[in-house]
């Protein structure tokens, strides 16, 4: 069945009044099935308009409204009409704690604790706000006060819920096999083999030149390219306590 | 040992004023004599020269090249020799 069929055979059903509902409500509670199916039928709707607002989150709206389908029947088998709430109203909350967990855990390859993924709805939702009373964005520092989480934290998690995209993908979004793939596009810019086997023949002879220098030129050229054998022992090189210091007075100048 | 007037090189200078890891030939010529190898900073220059000499006379061999003595005092030369000698040391 494709969605829109499924839209049609959903909008069959009537929407319920507040007494209908506390009557359904009632016969669930003795175990009625046909009073449930009613129930869950009458509230999909509000199952799928949940859903729809969570398709930018990265998953497929079959999959979203399957998940919102099974919140709402959680919240079907769990109202208690005594309280005297709509039924939408407490319907709404179980129906979004499903989709969520369902986004926290397939919207990115790489999966989130629903606590961090619960974070991220706040920052974003506290995002907004902000942005509508001041005018301008909140700095991170903000965010991570505004939220009482360390600014280390939110960086972490906001680094970690950046969506991810596949080498293979196709570019300028064409699906055809003809097309070329992000893999095609990005240049190697590591070292050919060529210029590898080039380096590694200029490191052999340099290597064995280097066996030709004599301790005083080894101990030059070690100076002159900062090449101590011990950034912390200055003993090699017989370096004084005035030479230290004037090196590390030098070292403190440029900084 | 001045250079002619008007005398630019064709590379630029090979300093060392960017690593602070790196020593001058006057500091250079310090430590040595501190540690007993009394020399000044044109020695410590001279030695240094010589050494990249030695190390551009075989690179001049396998790829080419007819004066050693002017590729040792090419920074470039300079810049690749630290940059090999650093994963070797």
């Amino acid at each position: 069945m494709d969605l829109s069929t499924y839209f049609k055979e959903v909008g069959r059903h009537k929407l319920l009044t507040r007494e209908q509902e506390v009557e359904l409500s009632q016969l669930i509670e003795k175990g009625d099935r046909v009073a449930r199916d009613r129930m869950i039928n009458s509230n999909l709707r509000l199952a799928i308009s949940i859903a729809k607002k969570y398709q930018r989150a990265g998953c497929s709206l079959e999959d979203l409204i399957q998940e919102s389908s099974m919140g709402l029947i959680k919240a079907v088998d769990r109202f208690d009409w005594r309280k005297g709430f709509k039924f939408s109203t407490y319907a709404c909350w179980w129906i979004k704690q499903s989709v969520r967990r369902h986004v926290a855990s397939h919207a990115t390859s790489i999966k989130l604790p629903t606590h961090a993924r619960g974070l991220l709805w706040k920052m974003s939702v506290l995002k907004e706000e902000y942005e509508e009373e001041f005018g301008v964005e909140p700095t991170q520092e903000e965010l991570a006060d505004l939220l009482g989480v360390r600014k280390a934290t939110l960086a972490a998690i906001i680094k970690s819920s950046r969506h991810t995209i596949s080498l293979d993908a196709k570019v300028g979004g064409r699906n055809d096999s003809d097309g070329r793939n992000l893999a095609d596009v990005i240049p190697d810019e590591s070292d050919s083999i060529d210029e590898q086997l080039d380096r590694n023949q200029l490191v052999s002879v340099i290597r064995s030149a280097l066996q030709g220098l004599s301790s005083r030129e080894e101990k030059v050229i070690r100076l002159r390219f900062g090449l101590g054998e011990n950034d912390t022992d200055h003993e090699g090189f017989g370096i004084t306590e005035k030479q230290i210091n004037k090196l590390e007075a030098r070292t403190n100048e440029h900084a | 040992m001045s250079m002619p007037k008007g005398y630019k090189s064709k590379f630029g200078y090979a300093t060392v004023s960017d690593d602070k890891a790196c020593l001058g030939y006057r500091e250079i010529a310090e430590v040595m004599s501190d540690s007993g190898d009394k020399m000044n900073h044109s020695t410590a220059r001279n030695v240094f020269l010589r050494a990249m000499e030695k190390i551009a006379r075989p690179v001049c061999n396998v790829y080419g090249g007819d004066n050693p003595k002017e590729i040792a005092q090419d920074p470039r030369f300079q810049e690749c020799v630290q940059e090999v000698v650093s994963g070797i040391f």
